[in-house]
């Protein structure tokens, strides 16, 4: 019983992966329609691309560490 | 669930390897100590017999001063020139980290995978970047900084000395950590051919990211301390 309370936490706190793909998801969109307008600038696009997708996965990344201290600390 | 449980716990844990009198020497220690010994042996090496004379260079001196030349430009683009002076601080650290998220290829856990790690990393990212402040603005336009722009933002600033180093902290360790618990899934799924382009994602690539937004940030704190 315990075991699946301590599951569905776990569960409900990867949520968070939903804001990052959103995010993520964003601004994939606009670098493409940014490059789509700049061929040129595609160098500085990818760059900024990949660090803002790396921040946002930072909120993704929250939730799975938070998942991980549920499971482990409520054992 | 137990089992996965556990088998999670026992790679968060860091074993200890041996004992020096009262303190315990884990392993992420020693294989920092390896990436140490590793990077000091490639710079001995590479940088025998250099040539002053541009028309006289061998090939290896052309490799150091193309890679050294990059790591400058990098960290040069993101501290400005008013800061430049911790660039060299912020290639150091992006040398080892590149190295330790990647060490995993080679068979060693990533020191950057022990939460104390990516802890000690943060704490001396914020004391460098308070340092950079005191030393631009003086003990008073330090403090003074606090207050602004208005005198009300001074509890969210003295928060931020503590959310940026925990940030910087967590995400590392989480990505490292994070990267590691899927490759073992997908281990666990199907062990031959499929984690091949699962591994270049998860540990070159997204190691080496997590290695640049580290220094990335750090880079942009300074900058924002000494303005």
């Amino acid at each position: 019983m315990i075991g699946t309370i301590i599951a569905i936490g776990a569960g409900i706190a990867v949520l968070t992966g939903l804001g990052a793909g959103i995010g993520i998801g964003i601004a994939t969109g606009k670098a493409t329609e940014a490059v789509a307008r700049q061929p040129e600038a595609s160098g500085k696009i990818t760059t900024l691309l990949l660090l803002g997708s790396a921040l946002a996965e930072a909120t993704a990344i929250y939730g799975f560490v938070v998942a991980l201290m549920i499971i482990i600390m409520l054992k | 669930m137990e089992q996965l449980a556990e088998e999670l716990q026992e790679q968060l844990d860091c074993a200890t390897v041996f004992y020096i009198g009262p303190y315990g020497i884990k392993e992420s220690i020693v294989v920092t100590w390896i990436i140490m010994a590793f990077i000091a042996l490639v710079c001995f090496l590479m940088t025998r017999k250099l040539e002053p004379d541009p028309t006289k260079v061998s090939k290896r001196q052309l490799i150091v001063e193309t890679a050294v030349d990059g790591l400058r430009n990098l960290v040069h683009g993101i501290v400005g020139e008013e800061a430049k002076e911790y660039g060299p601080y912020l290639m150091a650290v992006v040398l080892y980290l590149g190295i330790s998220n990647i060490i995993g290829l080679v068979g060693f856990k990533p020191p950057t995978k022990d939460l104390n790690v990516t802890a000690g990393l943060a704490l001396m990212s914020i004391i460098l970047i308070q340092y950079a402040g005191i030393h631009k603005k003086g003990v008073k336009g330090w403090l003074h900084s606090f207050i602004e722009p208005v005198g009300i933002m001074l509890p969210f600033n003295l928060l931020e000395l503590v959310i940026k180093p925990v940030s910087l902290c967590m995400r590392l360790f989480g990505n490292v950590l994070g990267a590691f618990v899927i490759m073992e899934l997908i281990k666990a799924i199907l062990p031959v051919g499929l984690p091949i382009p699962f591994s270049m994602y998860f540990d070159i690539f997204d190691g080496l990211i997590q290695a640049y937004v580290f220094i990335f940030l750090t880079g942009l704190y300074i900058k924002e301390a000494v303005e």
